[in-house]
């Protein structure tokens, strides 16, 4: 077996992703970056700031989104997927299919002016489903690269034929209707994977009444209605009447912790909370948040001086429970619970408090194409369906394959700073691995 | 003075600026400017098309200096620096004027002032590169050997990592043996092997790999240079050694709780590593067993959370139970910190176990009972409301990591930060946890903050990425943004030195035999602070100096004068 | 300042927020008054006082200075040194008649596209106001 190979694959595009990336193209690898989407940021670039520096997300992602995209050693493939694997590590021989954005990529100046003319609006997925895009679009502002997507499955003319008004305006000439889908094969030395999470549907817990009670949303959704560049420009407008609200209740562990859905404990959702609470304070100084709470997890460095400035400059008020029941109709979702932290003397009895928003903070779930990708590369999972580190002390980022590490929260829910720690660490798992004639060999 | 041929490319960009500003006129009206010889309009100036365009003028004409008037140089800067190059032009001769997001695509509805505007964007953006300089990137040679501070579970890590990409590694350690804190724990959370499981093989690994040198006993006592140029002293070896990059792995130590909970005046009041000591020789025969977490943390003294001793409670916990069943263990905590997988797995494992977790509120905190030596706890059970008194045989105190005591002083010779705590602080908080602002200098595991096993063998992980990187790379190339020192004008104030977040400007003799400042434009940053701060000009930035910057001023000014904004 | 009534404002942004910043207010094609001139550099600490006070006194009717909001600098501290330099120089301004709207310092991140056109919407409202009033009399 030889470890000649200096080509490495890193498969989804979010943070780590690209600081593994990074970290291995300065090493002298050459990197393929494989991102399914038609743009690399990830969940990063939906958040709008950042716990607990409060940085504002995107400022900080966007100089390594262009870093990576600009890199010499980098291959960026976005909108591609990884359809199958076969090898061993030094000479893993991996197909990715490269989607058809029909836009060619080296044409397009992504000015825009297809956007402005197509008639066709879609859910916008980046924004949760909170507002419209075009079938012609770029996923948000600062994608990278800057080049637009027709989504085939929403667009006129591949549904019905017809339209093509994107193409009058592109002074490039870089609509492509008749673009196909191209299959490369690669041969890499070792494989990084990186791809991410997804949000847990709530509406499987109906207590809590997603979808069904005015005014409750999810973690997420509040954090694009808060960012200055999401749907509403950071007004956060309660979905019913579009007023800001006065009370705004967080519920954490939704789906978390629960042996009904998932036992485990997501992590990142307590100091998730607090940023939005802090952040819904910066917006609007009256406005008086709640979190309902089971551990305040607040581990990492500088977190509990982050909470502490929480309660004491914002006023949050944290109350030990897990809510039993949301109700409402008249747009005021009412929150049900008991404390249990209790002072001497206190009474015990079941609660109610009337907010005006609910903010439910969902599990957080390994990314819908994990299982997938798992089986593609004859990966292990755990009983929570994130890769399966066997060594998690001495070989935190090795899986169960050698030559295949994982990094971020698809190995075990993590915060920013440990999924960027981990995707540095994969990269130099990777650096002494693929060391041609190395004579020591026990990695 | 050479003459200056000044070539100006204004782009349409399809219609975003074209449909907007009259690029035309404004290609006229660049045309005549002074010291400008070739002036057009591009459709596409980042095009293929575009950038041929430019390479073929700048031969043509002869042209020194190239202005491209089109969008923002946060995206193509390089791009039309490269093109200059290709075309035997120094990159650092061009400059980029925003006509695109700061103009047509602001006043879209106001085509004749952004037309306008963009002429005045344009005649500063020629009058700066009037005064523009030929720079050369500094590359600076990195030596490929790296020093690695601290020979815990940690540092070990790191050293091997390097070593096992051929790159030569000291590493230092101050006690007589390697290993660290994980020598004095006895079972690991949370498959409860034996710390020596995870320990012998690194000890093992560094001392037989020939490209790792080890120093027992020893200390570093001075460091001076910059990144890919350290030198350093170290105790007991007489020559100086030359190293590229430095990395601290010095770790941190248990907080002894002096004059708390009868600790240690009581003999059955211990810490959690104290009593690791004891269950290496097997678990006693103790009945009743209370854990106090959060033991000078989370509170007045100490505002950080310990990250992993909830674990360190719980697996105590559990190897005694396990050991003897019918002993009742308690937890007081404040909160359980067991995220992710597998803690959270543990801790139900942990309560089905039997383990009693009781929740206390740290404004009435648990007494200790009992005159010589603890008997029964006392403490307010807040999820009951009463309080409730808890037979204790054993009292176990959960204190957090705390900062070295040397790590001031080797924060000063590092010239790194610590935070407010006492721990290393990094370069940013999310983005650059294991770098520090200062280049070439590296951090993992407890010294940035407490991490338990899996955190930092992770970082140990990163901060070797890190530290090959210039090192494998064998140079550090430094944008020429950077800034310089006019010696004959240095009054050696020395407020730039005071100024600079990145410790990069020094005062060194100077022929004249004053001391004046000196960059080390390897540590530059190029933010120019140094040069505002300067009293009398001595300090300038390339690219940025006083006098590009005032031209443009000039130029905005003289045109508002003579009528054109 | 000048007999043209339209003003001309210098704005110094900073390579990472604020100039990115008003990349975005681009990007977001948000109309705003065309009087201003953007000069990048690479931190508001690059700014030295004597650069805006020989703008405004080359007739440039106002100057203002756009950073990254405090604990955000790219640099660390570089816009703590410019806040201190701005309130100086403010207080000398003032102190020798010059009206406190034509220097100003704002924090901008490189998401606040919004933002920037609203400051530079303001501000250009502003001065322009004071324009106004300065102007002379009517003849007779």
């Amino acid at each position: 077996m030889t470890l000649n190979n200096q080509v490495v694959m890193v498969i989804g595009g979010g943070i780590a992703g690209i600081q593994a990336s990074i970290d291995l193209a300065n090493m002298g690898f050459q990197v393929h970056l494989v991102e399914r989407t038609p743009s690399i940021g990830g969940r990063m670039a939906q958040l709008d700031k950042t716990f607990p520096t409060n940085d504002c997300s995107i400022c900080i992602l966007a100089p390594k989104m262009i870093e990576c995209a600009g890199h010499k050693n980098i291959d960026l493939l976005t909108y591609s997927e990884v359809v199958e694997v076969e090898g061993q590590v030094g000479d893993f021989r991996v197909k990715v299919l490269k989607k058809p954005r029909f836009v060619d990529m080296s044409k397009c100046t992504g000015c825009g002016e297809c956007v402005e003319r197509c008639p066709r609006r879609v859910p916008n997925e980046f924004n949760l489903f909170l507002d419209k895009r075009k079938a012609i679009y770029l996923p948000f502002p600062q994608a990278v690269p800057r080049k637009m997507t027709i989504d085939a499955q929403n667009c006129l003319y591949f549904l019905k034929g017809r339209c093509r008004l994107c193409e009058e305006p592109c002074q490039a000439g870089a609509i492509e209707f008749e673009q196909e889908e191209e299959m490369v094969e690669l041969s890499v030395g070792a494989i990084i994977l990186a791809t991410g999470f997804d949000p847990y549907d709530v509406s499987a817990l109906k207590e809590y009444g997603y979808g069904e009670i005015e005014n409750v949303i999810t973690g997420l959704e509040f954090e694009r209605l808060i960012s200055a560049s999401g749907p509403t420009s950071g007004e956060l407008e309660r979905p019913s009447d579009k007023k800001p609200p006065q009370v705004i209740a967080f519920i954490q562990c939704v789906g978390s912790r629960d042996v009904n859905y998932n036992p485990y404990c997501s992590t990142v959702c307590c100091m998730h909370a607090t940023k939005e609470a802090i952040l819904a304070g910066e917006h609007y100084p009256d406005l008086r948040s709640f979190v309902f709470y089971t551990d305040l997890r607040a581990v990492g460095k500088r977190f509990q001086e982050y909470v502490t400035r929480a309660r004491e400059e914002y006023g949050v008020t944290y109350i030990r429970a897990r809510p039993g029941r949301v109700t409402g109709k008249n747009g005021h979702p009412i929150v049900w619970y008991e404390e249990t932290v209790f002072k001497e003397g206190e009474e015990r009895k079941v609660r109610k408090m009337e907010v005006d928003l609910v903010i439910l903070c969902p599990a957080l779930v390994p990314h819908r194409s994990q299982e997938e990708v798992a089986r593609k590369l004859g990966v292990e999972l755990d009983e929570a369906g994130f890769f399966r580190i066997p060594d998690r002390l001495s070989r935190p980022l090795d899986t169960s394959v050698e030559g295949i590490f994982a990094c971020g929260f698809c190995q075990g829910p993590q915060d920013i700073p440990d999924s960027v720690i981990q995707a540095s660490g994969a990269a130099a798992r990777v650096a002494e691995l693929l060391v041609p004639e190395r004579a020591d060999r026990d990695a | 003075m050479p003459r200056r041929r000044i070539g100006v490319f204004v782009c349409h960009c399809g219609n975003n600026i074209g449909g907007v500003v009259r690029v035309p006129e404004v290609v006229e009206y660049a045309r005549r400017l002074p010291n400008v010889v070739y002036a057009e309009g591009s459709l596409y100036a980042c095009s293929e098309e575009g950038l041929s365009s430019i390479r073929e003028k700048i031969t043509a004409y002869g042209l020194n200096r190239v202005v491209v008037a089109s969008c923002t140089p946060r995206t193509h800067e390089t791009l039309f620096r490269n093109a200059c190059e290709e075309a035997g032009l120094n990159r650092y001769l061009f400059e980029f004027v925003n006509i695109r997001e700061h103009c047509s695509w602001i006043h879209m509805r106001a085509p004749d002032q952004a037309t306008e505007k963009a002429k005045s964007l344009i005649k500063m953006g020629v009058a700066k590169s009037y005064h523009l300089e030929p720079q050369e990137e500094l590359e600076s040679e990195v030596y490929p050997e790296a020093l690695v501070i601290g020979a815990g579970v940690t540092g070990m890590t790191a050293a091997l990592n390097l070593a096992h990409q051929g790159l030569k590694v000291h590493l230092v350690e101050r006690e007589k043996e390697l290993g660290g804190l994980l020598s004095e724990v006895n079972k690991l959370f949370p498959t409860h092997r034996d710390a020596k499981e995870i320990l012998d093989p690194l000890v093992e690994g560094v001392k037989n790999h020939s490209l790792v040198t080890i120093y027992l006993g020893s200390e570093v006592e001075g460091v001076e240079g910059f990144i890919g140029n350290f030198k350093v002293r170290i105790t007991k070896v007489e020559e100086e050694i030359k190293v590229g990059t430095i990395i601290v792995a010095t770790g941190a130590r248990e907080l002894k709780p002096i004059g708390q909970y009868g600790y240690p005046a009581m003999a059955n009041v211990l810490t959690q590593l104290e009593l690791e000591e004891r269950l290496k020789e097997g678990v006693d025969e103790w009945q009743s067993v209370v854990m106090i977490n959060c033991v000078g943390a989370r509170g007045a003294d100490r505002s950080y959370c310990g990250r992993f001793c909830c674990h360190t409670a719980m697996k105590n916990a559990i190897l005694i139970k396990e050991g003897n069943p019918a002993a009742k263990i308690y937890i007081l905590h404040q909160d359980v910190m067991a995220s992710g997988v597998e803690a959270e797995r543990y801790y139900r494992g942990a309560m089905e176990l039997g383990v009693r977790f009781i929740r206390y509120d740290p404004t009435n905190p648990p007494q200790i009972l009992g005159e010589r030596q603890a008997e029964e706890i006392k403490v307010y059970h807040a999820l009951i409301g009463r309080e409730v008194i808890l037979p204790a045989q054993l009292v176990v105190l959960t204190t957090p990591l705390v900062p070295q005591a040397d790590n001031e002083r080797l924060s000063k010779m590092l010239k790194v930060p610590l935070g407010s705590e006492g721990f290393f602080l990094e370069a940013h908080l999310k983005l650059r946890p294991v770098e520090f602002a200062t280049d070439g200098v590296y951090l993992c595991g407890s010294a940035r903050h407490p991490s338990d096993i899996r955190e930092s063998v992770s970082q140990a992980y990163a901060a070797s990425a890190k530290a090959a990187i210039p090192m494998r790379e064998g140079v550090v190339r430094v944008e020429a943004i950077t800034a310089f020192s006019q010696e004959r004008l240095c009054n050696g104030c020395g407020n730039c030195l005071l100024v600079c977040p990145f410790g990069a400007v020094e005062l060194k003799d100077c022929e004249r035999g004053a001391q004046v400042a000196w960059v080390s434009v390897a540590q530059c940053k190029g933010c120019g602070c140094c040069v505002a701060a300067c009293p009398n000009g001595a300090m300038q930035q390339r690219g940025f100096s006083d006098q590009q910057l005032m031209i443009m001023i000039e130029a905005l000014a003289e045109g508002v004068s003579s009528g054109l904004r | 300042m000048v007999s043209d009534k339209e003003p001309t404002i210098l704005v110094f942004a900073c390579n990472w927020c604020s100039y990115a910043g008003a990349d975005l207010a681009g990007v977001s094609r948000l109309e705003m008054p065309p009087h201003c001139r953007v000069v990048r550099v690479m931190c508001s600490a690059r700014v030295r006082p004597e650069f805006v006070i020989a703008a405004l006194s080359r007739g440039l009717d106002g100057v203002v200075i756009l950073g990254c909001h405090p604990g955000d600098c790219h640099y660390s501290e570089g816009n703590h040194y410019t806040r201190r330099r701005a309130l100086l120089l403010k207080e000398l301004l003032e102190h020798v008649g010059i009206e406190p709207e034509r220097f100003q310092l704002r924090w901008i991140s490189a998401s606040e596209g919004a933002k920037f056109a609203q400051t530079i919407t303001e501000i250009t409202g502003e001065i322009e106001a004071l324009d106004r009033r300065r102007e002379p009399p009517p003849e007779g």
